[in-house]
């Protein structure tokens, strides 16, 4: 009886703790550390437009905050990092360069618009290109849109007639013969994202596999190795540790898969049923009629040349032999072999690189293969590659969504921890949207 | 172009009335014990928990009892830092127990108006399982009524009939952007009915012990034209359209086996073992009314298993006046981790608990109790959605009722 009692008391005593301390459960099983091995106090991102957060055809406010390398350094507060500057354009000149929007879905057709307004244009080259309002703080993310490897060596893409993203972040009277390797491997970094090379193969892909310039040429292979090498030499002359991506795969993106033969065909045939066949010109001068395999690019469906006559020609656009789809609007199967392999072969050089350097990679060739096919279910959300309803890719097509970028920083944190032994908390993606909707 | 097909995996709101809603709080009595006493506790409250002990009781009585549950969660997904919470709230569930027979009859009548399973839980819009869940708020309404009859002395069977009516209120965030850039939103919400029975017998030998053996069936309870309500952007509002849904939720049969005695002349200790029958929770379909490529009818694999729960507790009669008690118990989850929800992030769960009962006056009597149930952290990577993380739980209840008798 005494006992009983006596447990009661222990039992009264024991309920009034749990009631104090367990009000509001706790969960304390991660905790952040940047690990012995890298030290991310200066964190530097270099890259292209996908570094600097390009999305929807242009460079502006909302995509420069959500581009994956600043997802990441937010990250990396809790582990080290002192700061992360960005060349963000201003409130007022938000919308940057301009960008593609959807502005209706008529019977599921999407309809965009260009935003003209808020643009950060300072004025024009002597070609008429838009040059954009200078940024000459010092910054973290150096993610110039179309940088490429080989550009990163060259003279005068910092000038006025160079690439307009990097000419904005250097100071007035900076030397010509200045090159982005030179920029930005001297900020005394202690950690870098590496994602060049895209542009490489992907410059000549979107351009049809036509190589009209300097953009759209297609880097070999011997080229590519040497100056990836180079490049790291100079990023890791400290032992700095960083990580580097791999590029995508062409028929991965929808910029590639969207514009599809059978539905260029029906959309003729809703208005001339008589119409059986469209034609191309394939890579090397060839015209035939066009399959399923040729993938035409995105911009052609907008470009609404197709059954188009002209008084100097007067045989409608891509549906008769003797005016066939131009070459640079299509992708024919002996053009998208040569580009796998090159992707293939650049791949394999990143790879050895990192091992070389001993750095961690970020695949993204075969994450946004997954995205593609089965697709990825992310808490509950469905992402696959589809345009505008996949909530991977932006409305251009190539570059990420907010929702995109979250995920590409969860697969570099991934890869960083696993490389180097830190703990870097992830993103909760699920708070970065896909495509707007009107 | 290809015409816009949504690849949206639409909502399959898993509302479910899981082991992890039930929370028994339809006497203070027996929350006191953490849930055990149906063959200790001779009274009205025994239309709930031991329906072949009404006949015993001494006269008639009425009582009102209310609970504050506090059901709080907290979320941490896999590989990050930040720990999401559920918002605070407090859900009341209530009951009230009416007993009706002539003096010196052999039988006796009553009515139990209970909720044995609900809850509420918000998430927010803001965590990584927005898109599973939003808040859920439900509740399951039981009108009992109930006849026992006293065969001998010692042996009382009693009989009731179940019908439920059914409440729920759900949201979740949809994976599309406004303009804004906001996610988009479905709400549904919905009243079900539903009816079964539940039978008892009860058998004691004074001073030496008490037996309760109750059954509960199973309530199918159907939802009918439930509203579904999207918020979506306007270019996509043709394709989820405002409808209704119907839906139908097994609430599990039950048998409960109470035992009690006394240790001395003024405490008793009683032990009960539920046993629920969950394993009829295989999957939960939702049909829409209108259905469009991107709204179709859902159906969500659950594959409970069989859940059980042991209850024991003390019963310490200090004075004629005033009774104390305490116990604790355990609860063997149904759900299986990969099945695991937002909705209930369930998990096998120890309780503790406190209790009182005051005789204010021969007539009035007031009873409270306080009981604390913790779930066992839950690891879990969801089939349905992916979500990857550890769920922790804790649920409060205090109570309070109030008994007039006759």
């Amino acid at each position: 009886m005494k006992n009983i009692l006596k447990n009661i008391h222990l039992y009264i005593g024991f309920a009034s703790v749990a009631l104090l301390a367990s009000c509001k459960p706790e969960i304390e099983s991660f905790k952040p550390s940047a690990g012995e091995q890298a030290n991310f106090s200066k964190y530097i991102a270099i890259g292209n437009s996908l570094t600097a957060g390009f999305a929807d055809g242009g460079l502006y406010l909302e995509g420069q905050q959500v581009a994956f390398p600043n997802l990441i350094a937010t990250q990396l507060q809790q582990v080290g990092n002192k700061s992360f500057n960005s060349p963000f354009f201003t409130e007022d000149q938000r919308n940057g360069s301009g960008y593609l929007r959807l502005k209706a879905l008529i019977n599921g057709q999407p309809q965009m618009e260009s935003v003209t307004t808020e643009l950060a244009v300072r004025g024009v080259n002597t070609e008429g290109k838009p040059l954009y309002t200078k940024y000459t703080e010092e910054i973290h993310n150096y993610g110039v849109p179309g940088m490429r490897l080989d550009m990163a060596f060259a003279p005068y893409i910092g000038t006025a007639m160079g690439n307009p993203y990097f000419e904005r972040l250097l100071p007035d009277n900076t030397d010509p013969m200045y090159t982005y390797k030179e920029h930005v491997t001297s900020k005394d970094h202690t950690f870098f994202t590496f994602w060049l090379g895209n542009n490489d193969v992907l410059g000549y892909a979107t351009n049809g596999a036509v190589e009209e310039d300097a953009t759209s040429k297609l880097t070999d292979v011997a080229t590519f190795k040497h100056l990836y090498s180079s490049f790291l030499k100079d990023l890791t002359t400290n032992k700095q540790k960083g990580i580097l991506a791999t590029i995508p795969d062409v028929t991965a993106i929808p910029y590639f898969t969207t514009v599809t033969r059978a539905a260029l065909l029906a959309t003729v045939q809703a208005s001339a049923p008589e119409v059986e066949q469209l034609f191309i010109e394939t890579g090397d001068g060839s015209v035939r009629p066009a399959t399923d395999e040729d993938l035409f690019v995105l911009p052609f469906s907008s470009a609404g040349l197709l059954g188009q006559v002209t008084p100097e020609l007067p045989i409608p656009y891509g549906l008769h032999p003797k005016n066939p789809i131009e070459s640079k609007y299509v992708l024919d199967p002996a053009e998208v072999t040569i580009i796998k392999q090159r992707v293939e072969d650049f791949n394999n050089i990143i790879k050895e690189n990192a091992k070389q350097y001993d750095l961690a990679v970020a695949d993204a060739y075969t994450f946004l293969n997954q995205v593609k096919s089965p697709g990825i279910m992310y808490n509950g959300l469905g992402i696959n590659a589809s345009f505008i309803t996949g909530n991977a890719f932006s409305l251009d097509g190539i570059h990420l969504t907010p929702l995109g970028n979250a995920l590409m920083a969860n697969l570099f944190i991934d890869a960083i921890n696993k490389t180097y032994g830190s703990n870097i908390s992830k993103i909760n993606a699920s708070n970065y949207r896909g495509v707007k909707f009107p | 172009m290809r015409k816009l097909l949504l690849g949206l995996l639409l909502a399959s709101p898993s509302l479910l009335w899981a082991q992890g809603s039930q929370v028994n709080t339809q006497s203070q009595k027996a929350v006191g014990m953490a849930g055990a006493g149906s063959a200790l506790f001779v009274d009205e409250s025994s239309i709930f928990y031991s329906p072949g002990a009404l006949a015993k009781m001494n006269g008639n009585a009425v009582s009102a009892n209310v609970s504050a549950i506090m059901y709080r969660s907290a979320f941490q997904e896999a590989g990050a830092n930040e720990v999401y919470d559920t918002k605070f709230k407090i859900t009341p569930p209530f009951s009230v127990f009416a007993t009706f027979s002539p003096e010196g009859a052999r039988w006796k009548a009553g009515l139990g108006i209970y909720t044995p399973f609900g809850g509420s839980v918000n998430w927010g819009e803001e965590w990584p399982g927005k898109y599973e869940l939003n808040h859920l708020q439900m509740r399951a309404i039981y009108i009992q009524p109930t006849i026992s009859y006293k065969i001998t002395e010692n042996l009382g069977i009693g009989a009731g009939f179940v019908y439920n009516l059914g409440l729920v209120d759900l949201s979740r965030s949809l994976p599309v952007s406004g303009p804004d850039g906001k996610s988009g939103r479905a709400e549904l919400s919905g009243t079900g009915t539903g009816t079964g029975f539940n039978v008892g017998a009860h058998y004691h030998v004074e001073d030496v012990f008490a037996l309760s053996v109750s059954y509960r069936s199973k309530v199918n309870t159907k939802l009918k034209n439930g509203d579904a309500e999207f918020t979506v952007p306007d270019a996509l509002a043709s394709s989820f359209p405002n409808t209704t849904f119907n839906a139908e939720l097994p609430l599990p049969a039950s048998l409960n086996i109470g035992l009690s005695f006394p240790v001395s002349s003024k405490v008793d200790i009683a032990a009960d073992a539920t046993f629920l029958n969950y394993s009829v929770y295989k999957k939960l379909v939702f049909d829409y009314k209108d259905n469009t490529p991107v709204l179709t009818d859902t159906e969500q694999e659950k594959n409970y298993k069989n859940g059980f729960s042991g209850k024991i507790g003390v019963n310490y009669q200090t004075t004629p006046k005033l009774a104390l008690r305490a116990g604790m118990g355990y609860v063997a989850s149904p759900v299986r981790a990969e099945y695991v929800s937002p909705e209930t992030p369930d998990n096998d769960r120890i309780m503790g608990s406190i209790g009182f009962t005051y005789g204010i006056s021969d007539k009035w009597e007031l009873s409270g109790a306080y009981v604390l149930q913790h779930l066992k952290s839950r690891h879990v990577t969801s089939v349905a959605t992916g979500l990857s993380g550890i769920y922790e739980t804790n649920i409060h209840a205090p109570g309070i009722s109030l008994t007039y008798k006759w």
